[in-house]
């Protein structure tokens, strides 16, 4: 077995920083390691291996972004990229552990939480001692979160919590949870704890996708949680819309690694592999498909780069961030399904990690705003004209 | 030319046939040796002299040579053998030893010489990936691979010196614990038979045994093997970051052939490789190739080795 | 409390392709990694700090792409990185590597030096017994098991009738084989630390080299084997070992 070393035809790595190629390298090893090996037994078992969240904690990388006062390392938004795609080459359910404990859980509470709350939730949650989730899509409203249903009253010190959230990526384990419910109307981010009364998370069975990552509903009945767990600082969808600015840049990251997986394997296997007696590397119809994964992934690259560097200086746009999220999405799901073809039959087998990151893609095709919203935000960024809703 | 000095190889006190190979080696240098056998007694001394193309013999006594002490033997070797090259045998301590020894004269040590051509001094760099070759500039302390130089056979006799010699040992062995693994070491072994993931569990590395067994050979395993087993300890890994092999023959079983293994053990003389997967890089490396799985081939193996090897 | 060293090197990693370009090998395309075993020695510099306090110096010789290796250290939790060098140098011999190597750990005032058992370039091994010869001090080389005691270390050292517990007071150099640890890996937060660290450069005088290097060649290649197909071949193939190949 080689070692990896990763897809960089355009010599990427000479614009990293010495830290940045570091971070890069430490999540590479562990990831070939640690998850590579292990990863096809927990998806046939279905279920995200507890040691990884620890190990991710003692890297370091949970909110590896936010400040070092709270725990974590205060690193720059391409490192976090670059963790992301290393951690996707692994499985996308394992980056995704990573974006919603970093993105989803951690960042709203850095950014709208009190300094109480800072306080005694991130370092925690930097560890991996308690694991975060984000609940806003409900069973009638995923790409509409702005119509949800969930509901906050006050009710003398505390919030009673009433309504349903689906689809919830580490539901079932996390020890807290981000919730976004309209309290008088307005979209408002409370923070519930496991062990909250009138709160349960029962996990989703049957995916054919991300089966290596725990889906999840949660539940509220009369959940009763103290007032001094609402996010005090921010109001309306501009909350729950900024974490996923920041988990959809890590996908933009966490599909490149993705693709490189699913392209390595199928450089590997038609080097390898011999029909009419030639390695099937060797035919032109097969080279111009390993021509056009190394292109989009090329392109992905700089694409992720580039905006990894506008979110460090504070000049970006959600638009460049929808735009990066669904290309490099799109062309690992198209990388993977190609690679498929490449590797024949044998590319349906989990000795090779094709099918399985395939059929997670579907899944990132899919959260964290649809490809075809993405469409419409770059849409209405064009025309200055919203086509998400219009009265029929 | 200045005087050439060999520093013979003793195991557990007796001389080490790669000595013969060592004498040669100083030959191929252009002189008859003086040669060097370190030992708690002279008993050794005799058959060093019996070998050809020994120019001279100095037992060097000591009580320090009871135990492998590099400063003390450093020390204590320094002070007998002559200035010039010093040649000594690439093993474990061999290899220690010359690097003291050249430290402790200022001068350059080269080690794992394969070839000598003239001035020319060859040794592999990068796992034997590419060979350096060198020429000295004065005397240095080269230590020479086993099975590279033939063997010199018997000469006339050579004189015999005593020198005692003490030095104060530096470090003390307290205890000797039996290795966990009773078998030959693959780095001493002529011969060696390695499985590598494809022996599907490590239980089935008893049919490597029972042929290591009939051929006096020692079991090794390849990276993946032991990454994957528990059972398979690291000193069995023959690679580049396990033990690097040298041996005359060399027997991979349900090993595919990564690069990393190819590196610990491509200089073997003749490499049979066992593999179901007929596209299996180890077969383009291997002097003779068997496309079949372990299970079918190893009781023929051990049945042949058993009729031919009695 | 202690004073120790670990001396670290830069090599290719150990699965990169080595071609020869020339008269020399070409490593301009290779990744380049701390030496496999020298982790091993970081980790016992490291457990040596754990059990008696002291400072972790790693040095390392080399020119500034060397820094990396330092930095890799840094990450690990080392207190100080120190880098030998001059520009004038190249292609070094042993005994100049020994030298420069030695000046530095005679300038920390070291009292325990860590290395691995041979670095994966050269896989000579001979460093650590050569630095420690210059300081007059013990060495234990290859080691596979390591304890810290009031006095000094105790370290297992294979030997030819079994694996020798051996005492060895202190100073003395140590080069290190793997399985006796598990090297552990950095973290974001040390990583963070070795972007701040500054590497310390020493300057160091060294003897002329002993040797020339004539040339880097490929390795020899052999004549192109033969592949049988099912097992019913073995006989075959042991006939061929024992008559044509001689080696049973």
């Amino acid at each position: 077995m080689l070692t990896y070393e990763g897809v960089d035809f355009y010599d990427i790595e000479s614009q990293l920083s010495e830290d940045e190629i570091m971070v890069r390298d430490m999540v590479r090893d562990w990831v070939d390691e640690e998850v590579i090996p292990n990863i096809e037994e927990a998806c046939r078992e279905g279920h995200f291996p507890e040691e990884w969240g620890q190990a991710l904690g003692e890297m370091g990388v949970l909110g590896m972004t936010i400040d070092e006062k709270y725990g974590c390392a205060g690193m720059s938004y391409v490192a976090y990229g670059l963790v992301c795609q290393e951690l996707e080459r692994g499985d996308s359910g394992l980056r995704s552990f990573a974006s919603v404990q970093g993105s989803l859980a951690m960042f709203p509470i850095s950014a709208f939480g009190s300094e109480e709350q800072k306080m005694h939730y991130l370092p925690k949650m930097a560890s991996g001692e308690w694991v975060g989730c984000f609940g806003l899509t409900e069973p009638d409203y995923g790409s509409n979160p702005g119509d949800m249903i969930t509901r906050a009253v006050e009710d003398g010190d505390d919030f009673v919590l009433n309504g349903a959230k689906m689809w919830i990526t580490n539901g079932t384990v996390a020890d807290v949870a981000i919730v976004w419910a309209k309290l008088d109307g307005v979209i408002r981010g409370f923070i519930v704890e496991k062990n909250d009364a009138g709160f349960s998370a029962p996990e989703m069975t049957g995916k054919h996708s991300l089966k290596a990552s725990v889906t999840s509903e949660l539940v509220f009945q009369d959940c009763r949680i103290p007032k001094n767990r609402i996010l005090p600082d921010v109001k309306g969808l501009k909350g729950p819309f900024s974490c996923l600015n920041n988990a959809r840049y890590g996908i933009s990251w966490g599909a490149i690694g993705s693709a490189q997986a699913c392209f390595h394997s199928a450089k590997e296997y038609t080097l390898s592999r011999i029909q009419f007696k030639h390695p099937i590397a060797s035919y032109q119809l097969v080279q111009n498909k390993l021509a056009w994964m190394l292109r989009e992934i090329t392109k992905g690259q700089l694409l992720a780069l580039h905006l990894g560097r506008k979110k460090d200086d504070g000049s970006w746009i959600p638009e460049q961030i929808s735009l990066a999220k669904m290309n490099n999405v799109d062309m690992a799901l198209e990388i993977a399904r190609m690679a498929r073809d490449m590797h024949g039959a044998n590319g349906i087998l989990d000795e090779y990690p094709i099918m399985r990151h395939m059929a997670n893609l579907e899944s990132v095709k899919t959260y964290e705003g649809t490809h075809d919203i993405h469409n419409l935000i770059l849409g209405r960024w064009i025309t200055g004209i919203q086509a998400f809703t219009r009265d029929l | 030319m200045s005087e050439t000095v060999v520093i013979a190889e003793t195991k557990q006190g007796m001389l080490h046939s790669v000595t013969a190979e060592l004498v040669s080696a100083a030959n191929a240098l252009g002189s008859a040796p003086t040669v060097i056998i370190p030992g708690t007694s002279d008993s050794a001394a005799a058959a060093v002299a019996e070998l050809a193309g020994v120019g001279r013999v100095i037992a060097c006594v000591g009580d320090c040579f009871s135990t492998y002490d590099a400063a003390s033997w450093a020390k204590a070797v320094d002070t007998c053998a002559p200035a010039g090259i010093v040649v000594c045998a690439a093993s474990q301590n061999g290899k220690d030893l010359a690097s003291r020894l050249a430290a402790r004269r200022s001068i350059s040590v080269v080690q794992d010489v394969v070839a000598i051509d003239g001035s020319t001094l060859t040794q592999p760099i990068f796992s034997g990936k590419a060979m350096q070759n060198i020429v000295l500039s004065g005397d240095a302390v080269i230590s020479i691979r086993a099975n590279t130089f033939a063997a010199v056979g018997e000469g006339d006799g050579a004189e015999v010196t005593v020198m005692n010699q003490s030095a104060d040992i530096a470090t003390a062995v307290r205890e000797m614990i039996a290795k966990a693994n009773e078998r030959l070491d693959v780095a001493e072994a002529d011969i060696i038979i390695s499985g590598g993931r494809g022996m599907q569990d490590p239980v089935n590395f008893v049919d490597l045994e029972r042929i290591a067994d009939a051929l006096g050979a020692a079991v090794g395993a390849s990276r993946a093997a032991v990454d994957t087993w528990d059972e398979i300890p690291h000193s069995m890994q023959v690679g580049q970051t396990g033990k690097t092999v040298n041996p005359s023959l060399y027997i991979a079983v349900g090993i595919s052939g990564a690069i990393q293994h190819l590196a610990g053990m491509r200089t073997s003389k003749y490499i049979v490789a066992i593999n179901k997967d007929a596209e299996a890089p180890i077969f383009k490396h291997a002097d003779y190739g068997i496309v079949s799985t372990w299970e079918e081939a190893l009781p023929i193996l051990e049945s042949e080795l058993k009729a031919l090897l009695g | 409390m202690p004073n120790i060293a670990v001396l670290v090197k830069r090599v290719p990693d150990t699965n990169a392709q080595i071609l020869v370009s020339g008269d020399r090998v070409d490593l301009s395309n290779v990744k380049w990694v701390m030496s496999p075993y020298d982790e091993y020695a970081l980790e016992a510099a490291m457990m040596h700090k754990e059990a008696q306090g002291g400072v972790v110096t790693a040095i390392t010789l080399g020119a500034p792409e060397c820094d990396k290796v330092l930095k890799d250290a840094k990450a690990i939790g080392v207190d100080r990185i120190i880098r030998v060098w001059d520009d004038s140098w190249s292609e070094l011999d042993s005994n100049q590597t020994q030298m420069a190597l030695t000046s530095a750990v005679k300038e920390i005032s070291a009292e325990v030096v860590y290395c691995g058992k041979s670095a994966a370039d050269t896989g000579a091994g001979s460093t650590g017994p050569g630095v420690a010869e210059r300081l007059d001090w013990a060495s234990a080389s290859n080691i596979i098991g390591l304890e810290f005691e009031d006095s000094g270390i105790e370290v297992i050292v294979p030997a030819a009738s079994g694996n020798a517990r051996t005492g060895i007071s202190l100073p003395a150099v140590v080069s290190c084989d793997k399985g006796f640890c598990k090297p552990r890996k950095p973290n974001v937060k040390g990583i963070m630390m070795a972007k701040r660290a500054q590497v310390e450069v020493l300057a160091a005088e060294i003897p002329a080299s002993g040797i020339n290097i004539v040339s880097h060649t490929p390795p020899p290649q052999k004549a192109p084997g033969q592949t049988f197909d099912g097992a019913t071949n073995v006989p075959a193939v042991v006939a061929a070992l024992r008559n044509d190949a001689n080696v049973i």
